[in-house]
């Protein structure tokens, strides 16, 4: 237990617990002063998600969306590529599930199949474009993967409006997806089970995307950690010439890393198309691409931390809807306690009382590495260390 | 002549325990052309960083114009009229000439910057010293020498009085060079003094008043340079240090296992780093390479290993061509590699001991076991390889980062030394490395060149160099000097020479040795 406690994941926790409590905190101060009634405002925000079953749904779906995202975003950050192209991979993803659902005539379970399928190699080859051009033309992937971004959401607008909406239609959007075509609920059809589900069902949208999200996590933690390719991933991304040194090929390392990440975006896209919207619909991703980014800095790009992070960080986007509508504090101050959070999290010297303790860790097994530096410059005689 | 600068009894020990300046006593006579020489890592570099306070001493006493003086940064040393020029050039590329050499102290008018006086002063300080630069030019359009002479600038438009050039012909052209020595006695001329950092002892012949020698962080004489020969500085440059007590089982030279033929490699600058290398490396034997540092040992290395494309050659092992092909290529012809610089290519600091162990074999079997890679397997090998090599850690899941420099280097070795190399390239294998580290390394070596590998061993240490080779080739800007079969019959002085450029076999008499 002594070891759980002293457990860098142990560690790791703490801080984004702290974090949170001290953004929470600097939240309400700001209510204070902008509302009239703080306390209710504070509550709804904090326990607004918990009230009703309709609300843990909102919860918990826009969750599930955010833990792909982050799994995305966990996986190209731990090759040291800052690609945030996420966006254009989970609506091109949304398109490539939501015609498969529409338009291919087969029967429900290989649709369902083939439209994850669709939408993951979507994601995967959208991601080659921005990686190509990184790895053989040292293009910034920041840059190219955020342009390709608008390209990605208006090439969607384009084929919406063009050749899926009706004339007639009021929206822009297509037709509803069948019943059948759509995902099930999480709740396995067991006679005890029956009432809970048919609830679930008629006042939520959470589906076995559930499942998939589990396995998702599962997947990628098993994938870094543990396969040759993880192997390869991660020493790209904590020292490229090292690994090039070690006889590593970098440049597909860089490719794979971008597409198998592009993986997850597309399954976002399917979540967004077949469980939530269960339609085509214009601006369906809502800007959540970039929280994905949130979420896998949150979790210090590690794959099992992302689903808590994804749980606490959609907690407070669905408090901030019930906030906004039952109280006159506008959902922007969630904004406020999500940037502080980050700040906290990501300002390593804020919460220095559980810094030290990996700095006494250093301690006790040698020196860091900042002396080493100086040593190479100059050589000489050393003692022991 | 009246001394300028006494630094008496300067002591520097890093905080890591490397001692880099040993008791020197440097005296600078104001007016005077002064240079310093001596190996890298003499450390006559952090003598100079000492003395313009980028470092601060660990004992001994800076005096300046008979007054005792400390330096707590170099904005001390510049307010006491001490420039310098580094190797590397701190210039804004995308400034002008004129801005470079102002920037931080900007002439003002009304409380902006005045441009036409920051044009006007840079000229008239270019016009005084003979420096010829274009004030109004952008820097990134300028070549290297023209940077350096606004570096020079920089330094006297802060009124600096005496200056110091760490090792400023390095990267010029030879009449770039010459440009630089006729600014070098303009500005003695005028009353200034410049100490120069080098080791090309043809310019100190050329250019200097006095020289004084550093060797291993201590000064081993300051003489008129009249007074010497190159050959008596060489001397001074690289006598021998005492360690010798490896005891070296007798060579059994075996098969040809390497054979290099005129590599070349020319620099992203154009400049040609390589010319037409050749020799072999046979199982069983150590060849050394003897060279002051810069002169393509690590672009050698780099285009042996995979890491750097050359410009035309041929590397044969196991009647396969090698060269341009990748590193993991390479590393499958058994070809082991310990890197010079160890942070950058050697290990991933932020990974963890076992990780940094497994880079050149985690991709097969045993490791790799259907999709997945055997952390057991990798836990159980490496713990093996922390006790074969000593390795001081407590475990094998703690970042390299956090073990010492020598401990580092162990790991390194442990893997290069594990793979069982067909052919081992070790550059600069004991560098900035403790005592027991060095010698644990330094035995290795030989053990395993005993039981049959080929060895390249390349180190900016002679004593290593000729201690552990039993051949050894020098290698001067880019080109064998010489060769020498037997390691042991050869002194110091004689290589010293050839390091240097000063003696040069021919390639008839080299022929047979390599």
């Amino acid at each position: 237990m002594k070891s759980f406690f002293k457990s860098k994941g142990f560690r790791e926790f703490l801080r984004i617990v702290l974090a949170l409590v001290i953004g929470l905190t600097l939240g309400f101060i700001i209510t204070l002063f902008v509302s009239e009634d703080p306390i209710n405002a504070y509550k709804s925000l904090l326990l607004g998600p918990l009230t009703r079953l309709n609300r843990i749904g909102d919860w918990l779906e826009e969750s599930l969306t955010l833990i792909l995202l982050g799994l995305t975003i966990c996986i190209v950050f731990n090759a040291s590529q800052w690609y945030i192209g996420v966006e254009g991979q989970m609506i091109l993803g949304a398109l490539a599930s939501g015609c498969v659902a529409l338009y291919v005539p087969l029967p429900p379970f290989p649709r369902i199949l083939l439209a994850f399928l669709a939408a993951m190699i979507v994601g995967a080859l959208w991601g080659l474009i921005p990686a190509l051009l990184k790895a053989y033309y040292n293009a910034n992937e920041l840059v190219t993967s955020l342009m390709l971004n608008t390209v990605a959401l208006k090439l969607f607008e384009y084929v919406l409006k063009n050749f899926i909406m009706h004339e007639k239609s009021r929206s822009v959007s297509s037709d509803y997806i069948g019943k059948e075509f759509r995902l099930g609920t999480f709740i396995p059809d067991w006679p005890f089970l029956h009432n809970i589900r048919e609830l679930w069902m008629k006042q939520t949208n959470v589906t076995v995307m559930v499942y998939v999200v589990i396995a998702a996590v599962i997947v990628v933690y098993y994938l870094l950690y543990k396969t040759p390719f993880g192997y390869e991933l991660r020493t790209v991304g904590l020292n490229a010439k090292f690994a090039r040194y070690g006889g590593i090929n970098v440049n597909k390392t860089i490719i794979l890393s971008i597409m198998v990440s592009g993986i997850f975006a597309g399954l976002a896209g399917v979540h967004i198309t077949l469980a939530i919207h269960n339609r085509l619909i214009s601006n369906m991703t809502s800007g959540l691409g970039f929280e994905g980014i949130n979420i896998a800095i949150l979790a210090g790009n590690n794959p099992l931390g992302v689903p808590i992070a994804g749980l606490l960080y959609g907690y407070l986007r669905a408090g901030a809807d019930v906030m906004e509508r039952s109280s006159d504090v506008s959902r922007e101050l969630v904004y406020v306690i999500q940037a502080m959070v980050l700040l906290l999290v990501t300002a390593e010297r804020l919460l220095p009382v559980v810094k030290t303790r990996i700095a006494e860790h250093q301690e006790e097994t040698g020196n860091g590495s900042a002396g080493h530096v100086k040593q190479i410059e100059e050589k000489g005689d050393t003692h022991v260390n | 002549m009246q001394p300028i600068i006494e630094m008496k009894n300067i002591v520097k020990i890093y905080d890591n325990g490397v001692v880099a300046n040993n008791g020197v006593n440097f005296v600078v006579n104001k007016g005077e052309i002064h240079a310093l020489v001596g190996e890298n890592g003499a450390g006559k570099s952090t003598l100079m960083k000492i003395l313009y306070g980028i470092e601060q001493p660990t004992d001994g006493e800076i005096i300046l114009n008979g007054e005792s003086v400390t330096f707590k940064s170099s904005l001390d040393a510049i307010d006491h009229k001490i420039g310098m020029v580094h190797q590397n050039f701190m210039l804004v590329p995308s400034f002008t000439v004129a801005s470079n050499v102002v920037l931080g102290s900007e002439p003002l008018k009304k409380g902006l910057i005045d441009r036409e006086k920051v044009l006007q002063v840079t000229q008239e300080l270019s016009d005084q010293f003979g420096l010829f630069v274009q004030p109004d030019a952008i820097v990134d359009s300028i070549n290297v020498g023209q940077r350096q002479r606004v570096e020079i600038l920089k330094t006297l438009y802060r009124k600096a009085e005496i200056l110091i050039l760490d090792e400023p012909t390095a990267v010029l052209t030879p009449q770039e060079t010459q440009d630089l020595f006729k600014a070098i006695r303009t500005l003695v001329q005028q009353g200034k003094t410049v100490i120069f950092i080098t080791h090309k002892l043809r310019e100190v012949k050329e250019i200097s008043d006095r020289v004084t020698v550093m060797r291993h962080g201590k000064m081993i004489g300051t003489v008129d340079t009249k007074d010497v020969t190159r050959e008596q500085m060489a001397n001074m440059m690289v006598g021998r240090e005492v360690f010798l007590n490896i005891t070296k089982p007798e060579m059994k030279r075996a098969e040809k296992r390497m054979e290099i033929k005129n590599i070349s490699f020319i620099s992203d600058t154009g400049r040609p780093v390589l010319r037409d290398v050749s020799f072999n490396l046979y199982a069983g034997e150590i060849l050394g390479i003897a060279g002051v540092e810069g002169n393509g040992q690590t672009e050698l290395v780099e285009v042996l290993t995979g890491l750097k494309k050359s410009a035309g050659g041929s590397v044969i092992v196991k009647d396969e061509e090698i060269l341009d092909h990748s590193p993991r290529d390479i590393r499958q012809k058994g070809i082991a590699h310990i890197p010079e610089d160890r942070l950058t290519n050697g290990v991933a600091v932020r990974a963890s001991i076992e990780e940094n162990l497994i880079v050149d074999r985690y991709f097969r079997a045993p490791y790799k076991k259907g999709f997945m890679l055997d952390y057991k397997l990798v836990d159980s090998k490496s713990n093996e390889l922390i006790k074969q090599f000593g390795i001081l850690t407590p475990n094998a899941k703690l970042p390299v980062g956090s073990l010492s420099g020598g401990n580092m280097q162990k790991v390194i070795v442990a893997r290069e030394f594990s793979s069982n190399p067909y052919v081992l390239i070790a550059s600069q294998p004991t560098r900035g490395i403790d005592v027991g580290a060095t010698e644990f390394i330094r035995e290795e070596l030989v053990k395993i060149r005993t039981s049959g590998c080929a060895i390249l061993l390349v180190s900016a240490d002679l004593g290593e160099v000729m201690s552990l080779s039993d051949r050894i080739v020098t290698l001067y800007e880019g080109k064998i000097t010489g060769v020498f079969p037997k390691a042991a019959e050869v002194s110091e002085e004689e290589l010293g020479l050839y390091m240097l450029g000063i003696k040069q076999q021919t390639y008839e008499e080299m022929e047979k040795f390599l």
